[in-house]
């Protein structure tokens, strides 16, 4: 190992202790080594202060968008009377009509349920290291932008099952988008395998989920329409019917 | 909240996601700033303490400093909060703001934030010159130097072939600030 290593071990967190006897004995005698490890020290520090100028003037961005958000603080007081009275009867209807009327959005968290791994399974404590099964790990443990990041990276991303995991963990962080862009072509595909076929119909229903956490109503509609009549496809026929109660 | 809902938003935070950000801002906000007002912190005050808390918060989670955190993100950005105003108002009622801290975070690092400090002369070249480099490089050095990342997983997530190829690329970054920065020197 050489002692560029050691600097990024250093970084890293992983230095043995035995590295660590090495490092400290490099920092009093090697002033090269000093001066490479000030260097990345300092490029360290600047990163971070880059970042945090970036997220402060991220941060001012919220503030002045909750800011303009509020004008009707200027409003007179006999005005606010008023407008608090409409408030309140406009509250009620809502939430009489949203106990009986769910919104879209109510409907969505009802019904998404990431589907369940049934391609790799998990053994705890055993430490497989291909990048499929860490993404599965990930995704079980539901850290899906992680799982996300690794199912792009795996040896064969375009397989329908990595697909399909992979919409999954976009619906889970509530990008709907890129969800439809991977499920819609799973579930008009007529050439899968054997081994294929069951994530067809179970991209239509996540499909219409998607539809819905979009937005778009009419699509959605028709997705799950199509689930609701669909001849021999029984996968999550009942909840399609009870959703399109709501939505017609 | 349960914990594992706190552990899902700390990964949103370490994924650098900007709208768990700005719902974590806009949640906590008016009560923090109610918070402020028993300790006669002028509003405008305390939208400044408060983003400072964030980026507090941002920073430990970036440094897996509360990969195991038990308590809500929001009680943990309050505990950052109350000891950023005892920080900066020198309060008379020490005590009783340190009383209020009580939880498992006081063991943490809350004065991270690095935007007050003085830089050296290198320091400022370099921040000058990191915005010259490509996004290549400045992507790998943001992974490995501000989000933790380590050396496999960077070569995973960019797509690396191997490790080896992604380490000569991070030296060639880094020598190419440092040529950046000798060459002002002459």
């Amino acid at each position: 190992m050489n002692n560029i290593d050691l600097i990024d071990k250093y970084f890293e967190n992983s230095l043995s202790p035995k590295e660590q006897l090495k490092f400290k004995d490099l920092l009093q005698n090697d002033k090269e080594f000093v001066k490479e490890f000030a260097f990345q020290k300092d490029l360290k520090k600047i990163i971070s202060i880059k970042q945090q100028e970036d997220l402060k003037s991220t941060l001012q961005q919220f503030e002045n968008k909750l800011q303009n958000k509020s004008p009707f603080l200027i409003f007179q007081k006999k005005w606010l009377v008023a407008a608090s009275i409409s408030l309140l009867i406009a509250v009620g209807i809502w939430s009489v009509k949203n106990t009986f009327f769910p919104s879209t959005e109510d409907l969505f968290a009802e019904n998404f349920e990431p589907y369940r791994n049934i391609v790799q399974p998990i053994v705890r404590g055993e430490s497989i290291n291909t990048i499929e099964y860490r993404a599965f790990v990930s995704y079980e443990n539901n850290e899906y932008y992680k799982a996300i990041n690794l199912f792009n990276s795996v040896k064969n991303p375009s397989k329908t099952s990595t697909l399909f995991y992979k919409a999954m963990s976009y619906l889970a962080t509530n990008n709907a988008s890129e969800a439809i862009e991977i499920l819609l072509p799973i579930a008009t595909n007529k050439n899968l395998g054997d081994s294929e076929i069951d994530f067809k119909e179970k991209a239509n229903w996540y499909l219409a989920l998607a539809y819905l956490k979009n937005g778009d109503d009419k699509k959605a509609i028709s997705q799950f329409s199509f689930i609701a009549n669909h001849p021999s496809s029984s996968f999550k026929k009942e909840e399609s019917i009870h959703v399109l109660k709501y939505l017609k | 909240m349960s914990d594992n809902n706190s552990k899902n938003i700390i990964d949103l935070l370490k994924q650098g996601d900007k709208l768990t950000l700005e719902k974590i801002y806009t949640d906590n906000r008016e009560a923090f700033i109610n918070f402020s007002k028993k300790y006669n912190i002028e509003k405008y005050d305390a939208v400044d303490i408060y983003q400072d808390a964030i980026l507090v918060l941002r920073e430990n989670a970036m440094r897996g400093k509360i990969d195991n955190l038990n308590s809500t993100i929001s009680t943990y950005l309050f505990a950052i909060g109350k000891y950023k105003i005892f920080h900066s108002y020198r309060l008379k009622s020490k005590t009783e703001l340190m009383n209020e801290i009580n939880f498992e975070e006081k063991k943490l690092d809350f004065d991270v934030n690095l935007l007050d400090e003085e830089l050296t002369n290198q320091q400022k070249l370099l921040k000058e010159y990191f915005n010259k480099l490509g996004d290549r490089c400045k992507n790998v050095l943001k992974l490995f130097y501000y989000q933790g990342y380590t050396l496999d997983e960077i070569t995973e997530v960019l797509n690396y072939s191997s490790k080896k190829v992604l380490k000569s690329q991070k030296s060639r970054c880094v020598k190419q600030l440092k040529d950046l920065v000798n060459k002002s020197y002459e």
